[in-house]
């Protein structure tokens, strides 16, 4: 750079406070940021029952997400799993192994420690329903949350 | 009137452009991925595994001569029956052995339900301390949950709410 260059009006805009500003905007969207959410398949349309209660895990952290469209197909995180049986069994033992892990007295065929999140088609026939109900029941799965919306959208 | 302060001649100044250029990057990951997640409620149950229904008595005024099997005993249960009708809707709705009502799930009819549960599950000679739904296999999810939502509205003779609920399909010829 030429020298009479740097000797004129030098006009550099002060970065500081819009550095302040976007790194305030970045911590909002970093507080409001929902990795669960991926879990959720919003195309489904959910129930509407006055009752629903926000999410209460009753000290059970973990959750196994299962979204059931209309025609009883079994969505995790948005993939299709054809398999149900296969899939929820396969979740199961990785349950009972972490409890077996986690608690020394835990027996296979207890109740596992996790809650079986049912994000149901409003549409979607109970036959179709009662199937993956039932087979997590069969692996040991004995608290479910029925997911519905508080209002209609 | 602010005195501009003179820059010594070891004074570092920070390159706040290359910063600035990283938090946007940040901020625009964060805008895109953004998705508000809906406002969604729950019903917590406690589904005990499921019992064999062994005893399954020809009825001759169903449809295919089947009917929901008696509770056993030993069980403890309140039996409802929900018939679906065709349309997925409730057909009607059984309370034990006696219709409650028939036709779809509405206001009154679950009111009549919500009276009919208090009277049978609050009282302090209840014997019963679960609910198992019999339903239609085509009984509609929304359909479903409306009569589950009522069910969990009760209370135990010893105060504690009803979360024991027991699902059990019923054949396909019992729909109305």
């Amino acid at each position: 750079m030429s020298a009479s260059m740097s000797h004129g009006a030098n006009a550099e805009p002060n970065l500081t406070p819009m550095l302040d500003m976007v790194f305030q905007l970045v911590t909002f969207f970093m507080l409001v940021i929902n990795f669960k959410g991926a879990a959720m398949d919003l195309s489904l349309k959910l129930p509407v029952v006055g009752s629903a209660r926000p999410v209460d895990a009753k000290g059970k952290e973990e959750l196994l997400v299962l979204n059931i469209d209309h025609e009883g197909q079994l969505k995790v995180y948005g993939e299709p799993k054809p398999d149900v049986k296969g899939y929820i069994a396969e979740e199961a033992r990785s349950y009972v192994a972490a409890a077996k892990q986690k608690d020394g007295n835990f027996q296979t065929g207890d109740s596992l420690p996790a809650i079986v999140v049912i994000r149901a088609d409003q549409a979607t026939p109970f036959e179709l329903l009662n199937r993956v109900i039932k087979t997590c029941q069969d692996h040991g799965f004995q608290d479910f949350a029925l997911k519905a919306m508080n209002r209609p959208q | 009137m602010r005195r501009r302060r003179r820059k010594a001649p070891g004074d570092v100044e920070l390159n706040l452009a290359a910063m600035l250029d990283m938090a946007f990057q940040l901020l625009a990951f964060f805008i895109f991925t953004f998705k508000p997640a809906p406002v969604e409620g729950q019903l917590l149950l406690h589904l005990p595994p499921a019992q064999a229904v062994t005893k399954v008595a020809a009825n001759p005024n169903q449809p295919g001569g089947r009917s929901a099997a008696p509770p056993p005993a030993e069980m403890n249960a309140l039996m409802l029956s929900v018939l679906s009708a065709s349309s997925g809707d409730v057909g009607a709705l059984k309370f034990g052995t006696s219709v409650l009502f028939q036709g779809p799930a509405n206001k009154n009819s679950l009111a009549r339900l919500d009276k009919k549960l208090k009277e049978a599950l609050a009282s302090p000679t209840s014997p019963f301390d679960q609910v198992t739904l019999q339903i239609g296999p085509k009984l509609r999810y929304s359909e479903l949950m409306k009569i589950v939502d009522v069910c969990l509205k009760q209370q135990l003779p010893d105060g504690k709410p009803l979360t024991k609920i027991s699902f059990v399909e019923l054949p396909s010829g019992a729909d109305l």
